[in-house]
């Protein structure tokens, strides 16, 4: 059986007296797909922070590969849930795709038009990013984290945005990139119809781990109704 | 007026580059803030005859930290550490002045600009200091303009982006400070802004908006220069001036091609 590549040990977050996260374990094998599920205010994004090493985690209480996230960061390609910039200012596509590498764009040319192409936005490079709609962004952010074959993708709700067709594409190919390099890729994702299409391994968060486990074992209404208060059920379309 | 040229154009050039991060970052009275603040720095000079600017450049270094250190490390905003720290380096300067015994002519030159009091010495000060920032720029322009447009991006990258921050401070700082006697205190600020605001009206990438607020900044100090020797008028009212009507004939010239397309 494999080992885990992935190690959240007993994590908890505040801010300030507000418990985000309260005593989180839970492991992601290498090459797995994980989504990360629950509802709003569970923790999600700070918990996807903390492995990619934007917070201040204590030793030992997060471990990818055996080492801290923050030793381990260039290895990680990130798409947060919100990224804010002044659209009045003027950078191109691909000017803010070079940023990743702290290149000038004739060096990382190449790379560029490949990621670009790989989700569609070929046609863009030279637009001003400030001009792009919300979903154009996004598929633009998920383009710069696929651009050096990151060995671990963290996608914060990538779909933002997208529209339905645009949603299939990013999830395809990131399905694509897990099988062609054995990228592990951990997703936050409100759909359950695509986190149980794509994933194989489900983590269920409110503040702290609820369930974990295969799609079939966790999707199931009774668990649902558990992590959303609420009736939840996933349709499939045939 | 030779020497004033020369020291002007290269202030120019710096301060347009220094200014298209600056405007990103929405950092326009960072610069205001510490060119207020350096009349302290400049009052202690004047006080106790130590050399004028690399004393304000010191003080200007530690108001430019102070301002970094407040926003960062404090619930203070931005907005708020910088009239803190300008008010009381401003406050600190008069009471210096004050200490000084009779009339400071040279005060008003450092307030308003003037180009007959830039000497050789200044001249060399300030192309050394300069040539030395522009180098610093050239060599770390992809990671300040990273973590200038996504610090966590580029954290993620390996960049450490407070060191970033903090250089752009005090090479801010600094540059303020080598711009005083061309274009005073009041006014420094609008150097490093305006040049930028142009270029936006224009630019395509980020690329040509630095080239052009380069160039837009060395045109308005050249000929501004050039118009308040010939008019006999304040050097620093006089750039500010040309950059301003700069700016108003590009937005009209803007505008008027956005609604013919």
């Amino acid at each position: 059986m494999k080992k885990d590549y992935i190690i959240v040990n007993n994590l908890t977050h505040t801010y300030g007296d507000f418990v985000a996260l309260n005593n989180i374990s839970f492991g992601v094998k290498k090459g797995d797909i994980a989504a990360i599920i629950g509802p709003n205010g569970s923790g999600k994004t700070t918990l996807l922070k903390h492995i990619v090493g934007l917070c201040d985690t204590k030793k030992d209480v997060i471990r990818i590969g055996g080492k801290h996230p923050k030793d381990m960061r260039k290895h990680i390609g990130y798409v947060p849930q919100h990224f804010t910039f002044d659209r009045t200012i003027p950078i191109t596509v691909q000017e803010f795709m070079a940023l990743e590498s702290c290149a000038k764009i004739e060096h990382e040319c190449k790379n560029i038009k490949k990621a670009l192409r790989a989700v569609g936005m070929q046609k863009f490079a030279r637009q001003k990013l400030g001009t792009l709609s919300g979903g154009q962004f996004q598929r633009v952010m998920i383009a710069r984290a696929l651009l050096h074959e990151k060995d671990i993708l963290v996608f914060d709700e990538p779909a933002t945005g997208i529209d339905v067709a645009g949603e299939q594409t990013i999830y395809d190919l990131m399905k694509h990139i897990n099988k062609e390099r054995g990228s592990t890729c951990i997703i936050v994702s409100h759909d359950l119809s695509i986190v149980s299409s794509y994933v194989n391994t489900v983590i269920c968060i409110n503040k702290t781990l609820v369930c974990q486990g295969s799609p079939e074992k966790v999707i199931t209404p009774k668990k649902l109704k558990a992590l959303f208060g609420a009736a939840t059920g996933v349709y499939h379309s045939h | 007026m030779i020497r004033a040229l020369v020291a002007g154009g290269i202030v120019a050039i710096l301060l347009g580059w220094l200014g298209s991060f600056i405007v990103t970052r929405n950092m326009s009275f960072v610069g205001d803030g510490i060119a207020h603040a350096s009349l302290a720095g400049i009052a202690l000079a004047l006080l106790v005859g130590w050399a004028t600017l690399p004393t304000a450049i010191v003080f200007a270094i530690i108001i430019a930290i102070g301002i970094y250190v407040l926003q960062h490390k404090t619930p203070i905003s931005s907005d708020m550490a910088i009239a803190i720290l300008f008010t009381t380096g401003l406050a600190i300067g008069v009471i210096l002045l004050h200490l000084s015994s009779g009339y400071q002519p040279e005060l008003m030159s450092y307030l308003f600009g003037n180009i007959l009091t830039v000497s050789t010495q200044d001249v060399i000060t300030i192309v050394s200091a300069s040539c030395i920032i522009l180098v610093l720029l050239a060599f770390t322009y992809h990671k300040i303009l990273f973590t200038t447009f996504d610090p966590d991006g580029a954290y993620l990258a390996g960049v450490t982006p407070w060191k970033y921050d903090i250089m752009l401070y005090i090479v801010t700082a600094i540059a303020v400070v080598l711009s005083i006697k061309i274009v005073g205190i009041v006014l420094v600020s609008a150097l490093l802004v305006t040049p930028s605001a142009i270029s936006k009206l224009f630019a395509t990438s980020f690329a040509s908006f630095t080239f052009f607020s380069v160039v837009l900044s060395f045109v308005t100090v050249f000929v501004g220069l050039l118009l308040s020797y010939y008019l006999n008028v304040p050097s620093g009212a006089t750039i500010i001036l040309t950059g301003t009507s700069i700016f108003i004939v590009s937005s009209i010239f803007v505008g008027i091609r956005k609604k013919l397309v």
